[in-house]
């Protein structure tokens, strides 16, 4: 068996275009699922029954179903809801952000609980409201403690970015395979693709360790 | 007689089937300090929490300059903005400078400017002998710099009333001092006190009343002189005698 890495080569730039589109597609989730993952969170919180139940039953039904069903049931359902039909890259990152606001409200609501009780006692013994207790006391605190899980929270949903591939979104994972099937080269392109993932996440999860560590210090 | 900053009548409070608190009455007049003592688990830090609505009374009225407690939101937030609290574990906010914790109710609740703000929380700092340390985080100030930056963040509301929960328990003893020599210098300056203490020191020096709770109930309360001297309930000469109180 003879290998033709050059294939690699020649493709150069249309996987450069996958990549960038897959880090667009994890900066553009989380950038929705942070506030997402709070709101849930605060939801959840509030006090109010009904509040709480939807976020409950949110969090419970994208949390337990595999990320793949929400992109082709995204895929399928949401231009029958709308009428309308989004464009892939936009079907796959609702699809995504469903998923990962689930995952990073039960992140939210660990960090706000684990914040001690005596915090918003100081805050409302000052005069502040329930609100701003929890935007100027215990969500910064809270925000500061979850770092390291929302970091891993990232580098998951990093690789998982690949499985909207399914969708024909020309993500990193799409475009390798869209190489390989047209030139045959599948153990290269495959390797391409594993090189770059890994190359790209290996200092993002070494992120997440440094920031544990620092974490683990200072508490 | 003027009109009592604090009034409570007949305040009663449970937890389930547990009575922190029955038949409490007592009056605090502005620019008094009124120590509460007695036992751990007597209801004093109750009666405290009770007063500024952290917890809500089950019977009974207590009245602040005459007017019964609000139990509306924001009627208890108008409250709290004129009593100012300081806890046993200071509760200082930990991602925030000294100086910006003072600030914090200025801020966020008064509106102030930031500039103002500022100025009011640098001379609280003064005050408190903590100039140097503004731009610390309170994880590296120690327990008495933290409860003297607590006392000025309470103060940065310039409330009527101070309410101290156990300002010093959770101190080293040699950290105590200077605490409790903040507490001094604001009495002396006519700051109306109500104390939660287990220093009998404190409180025969500079109480100008004292209470004496045990089992959720007032045994005795009158001047210092009176309670540490001359208590007129065996109960109360026993909870001092306990404490190696030798009058």
């Amino acid at each position: 068996m003879t290998f033709d890495w050059s294939i690699i080569q020649t493709h150069a730039g249309e996987l450069l275009q996958g990549t960038e589109l897959t880090i667009m597609l994890a900066v553009a989730t989380m950038a929705i699922a942070i506030p997402g993952g709070i709101i849930l969170a605060l939801l959840r919180l509030s006090g109010s029954r009904i509040l709480a139940a939807i976020s409950a039953s949110f969090t419970e039904f994208f949390r337990n179903l595999p990320l793949i069903l929400v992109i082709y049931a995204a895929y399928y359902m949401l231009p029958l809801a709308f009428d309308f039909a989004f464009s892939p890259i936009v079907t796959a990152l609702i699809a995504l952000s469903l998923n990962v606001s689930a995952y990073n409200g039960e992140t939210f609501r660990a960090g706000i609980a684990s914040i001690r009780r005596g915090q918003s006692e100081a805050a409302l013994a000052l005069g502040m409201s329930r609100f701003q207790a929890m935007r100027e006391v215990i969500l910064p605190q809270a925000i500061r403690r979850v770092l390291p899980v929302l970091a891993s929270t990232w580098v998951s949903l990093f690789k998982d970015t690949s499985l909207v591939s399914v969708i024909a979104v020309g993500d990193l994972a799409y475009t390798s395979m869209r190489i390989r099937s047209q030139t045959f080269r599948v153990l290269e392109m495959l390797t391409a693709m594993a090189a770059i993932y890994w190359m790209l996440g290996y200092p993002q999860a070494k992120l997440v360790d440094w920031l544990n560590r620092r974490t683990g210090i200072s508490e | 007689m003027t009109t009592p900053m604090l009034d409570y009548v007949n305040v009663a409070k449970r937890f389930g089937d547990f009575v922190a608190l029955s038949g409490v009455s007592m009056q605090v007049h502005p620019g008094q300090v009124v120590c509460l003592i007695g036992p751990s688990g007597s209801g004093k830090s109750t009666l405290l929490r009770c007063t500024n609505g952290l917890e809500l009374i089950d019977g009974g009225e207590i009245k602040l300059a005459g007017k019964t407690m609000p139990r509306d939101p924001r009627g208890m937030r108008a409250v709290r903005q004129r009593m100012g609290m300081v806890f046993q574990n200071f509760e200082l906010f930990p991602h925030r400078t000294a100086l910006a914790n003072i600030m914090s109710g200025p801020l966020t609740v008064l509106r102030l400017s930031r500039a103002d703000a500022e100025q009011r929380a640098t001379a609280l700092l003064a005050k408190v002998g903590l100039s140097d340390k503004a731009a610390s985080y309170p994880a590296n100030l120690s327990g008495g710099q933290q409860q003297r930056v607590a006392i000025a963040r309470a103060l940065a509301m310039q409330p009527d009333i101070m309410l101290f929960d156990e300002p010093t328990s959770a101190l080293d003893p040699e950290t105590i001092g200077e605490v409790l020599n903040v507490m001094k210098q604001l009495a002396e300056e006519g700051m109306t006190m109500l104390v939660v203490t287990h220093e009998m020191n404190f409180a025969r020096r500079v109480a100008d009343h004292v209470v004496v709770f045990e089992r959720g109930a007032i045994i005795e309360q009158g001047p210092p002189k009176q309670i540490f001297e001359a208590p007129l309930v065996e109960r109360t000469r026993d909870f001092l005698s306990h404490l190696g109180w030798e009058g």
